[in-house]
């Protein structure tokens, strides 16, 4: 028996089209897969997102790529995420004695260098807890918030954010202008607020303790994306009744894939271990594959 | 387009479908051809903006594409590439030149039947 098309012009479009398509999507999964993987943060919603403009998707995702497949190709932060949700407590809390260790030693592992929750006798009050977005801060007299960005697309990102009325605790990062260096312009870029008065011993140990955390150099990780950045402690704050207990520069906020709605968000901090000031402040990637 | 991208203001497919509507296809058939061509799109588009960025300027432009960030790609992308907007617009207008060609032929094989 013969089976004749009804309608060969639209099997002619149909073949022709999903072609053209098909050839598009493995081009630019070719040229571009490395940096698009990151797309799939958690979830195969970002894949899908990128996939097609189109809600009537023709092919679902789960007919293109199977989740093992898509988990082989994540990004090495999704990786991280997905290895930190077993060993991450499920709510922000203080972290218990086995957990830090657990979670130090992997961080360690993956970013290469020594990520701690002690360093000479200090430790802070908590480990995980919520970061929320802080403004600019005075970097130098007479630094205004446009001095902060040096493009339009920077001013739209962290521009808005505006800078605080007071100076950070530290007092400028720079006496003057002149003396303001691209290490000063680095550390208001990627400064913490660490809630420094709540750890244990503060009052009695002032003068040490201040002189240990000023730009003491953390690592903050957002356990659930796997978005890590390098940074140091520029200011004191927030004040416990905001409910966080930590605070980001808007480049910080930005790295950790928390810059957009509440500005708010879970994440691990620790310090690092850099006497030599080796490790460069800024976002991170995990070294090793995971 | 069925969903609101970065390049909706740039994009007219009426022409298409007025000359699909020409072809004697039922609604879904038109939908399934309409939603082939924005894939073909959407996917021309991208690959022809990452392929302008740097590697660090790949991933912000992915983020914001991931997060739906309209205006803030086009403050990024107008910074990062030449004449974005002409660029994209060439393609699309490139794209949819090859698409009603393609149209032309399904219309002769239609009346060869």
């Amino acid at each position: 028996m013969n089976f004749t098309n009804q309608k060969p012009h639209f099997e002619h479009l149909k073949r022709k089209w999903k072609t053209k398509a098909e050839k598009a999507e493995s081009n630019l999964w070719d040229k571009h897969g490395r940096h698009l993987k990151q797309l799939a943060l958690g979830s195969l919603g970002g894949l899908m997102l990128l996939a097609s403009p189109s809600q009537a998707v023709l092919h679902p995702i789960n007919q293109q790529v199977s989740r093992d497949d898509a988990l082989k190709n994540y990004d090495r932060s999704v990786l991280l995420a997905d290895k930190l949700k077993n060993i991450v407590p499920g709510e922000a809390r203080s972290l218990n004695p086995d957990e830090e260790n657990q979670i130090t030693k992997t961080l360690s592992s993956v970013f290469g260098f020594r990520v701690m929750a002690e360093i000479d006798d200090v430790r802070l009050n908590r480990n995980f807890g919520f970061i929320g977005g802080e403004q600019h801060l005075y970097r130098y007299p007479g630094d205004n918030v446009y001095a902060h960005t040096d493009t339009s697309s920077d001013w739209a990102m962290y521009g808005t954010a505006g800078i605080a009325s007071g100076l950070g605790a530290w007092g400028y990062f720079a006496p003057s202008k002149e003396s303001f260096k691209d290490k000063d312009k680095m550390r208001e870029k990627y400064y913490l607020a660490i809630q420094t008065f709540l750890v244990p011993g503060f009052a009695e140990n002032f003068a040490r303790l201040r002189d240990f955390f000023k730009y003491r150099k953390m690592i903050v990780v957002n356990p659930h994306s796997g978005q890590a950045v390098v940074a140091e402690i520029g200011d004191v704050g927030p004040s416990e009744w905001t409910g966080k207990h930590l605070g980001g520069s808007p480049e910080v906020m930005e790295a950790l894939g928390l810059a957009t709605g509440p500005q708010k968000g879970e994440v691990l901090y620790f310090f690092i271990d850099d006497p030599e000031d080796e490790i460069q402040l800024g976002p991170v990637k995990t070294k090793v594959e995971l | 387009m069925s969903k609101v991208t970065f390049y909706n203001h740039l994009v007219e497919m009426d022409s298409i479908i007025i000359e699909l509507d020409k072809t004697d296809l039922s609604f879904t058939e038109k939908k399934h051809l309409i939603t082939l061509a924005e894939k073909n799109l959407h996917n021309t588009i991208l690959d022809a903006i990452l392929s302008k960025l740097s590697d660090s300027d790949k991933r912000a432009f992915i983020t914001k594409v991931t997060f739906e960030e309209n205006e803030r790609i086009w403050i990024f992308l107008n910074q990062k590439v030449d004449k974005a907007e002409e660029k994209i617009k060439k393609i699309i207008d490139d794209l949819k030149k090859e698409l009603h060609e393609d149209i032309k032929e399904a219309h002769i094989i239609k009346k060869k039947k």
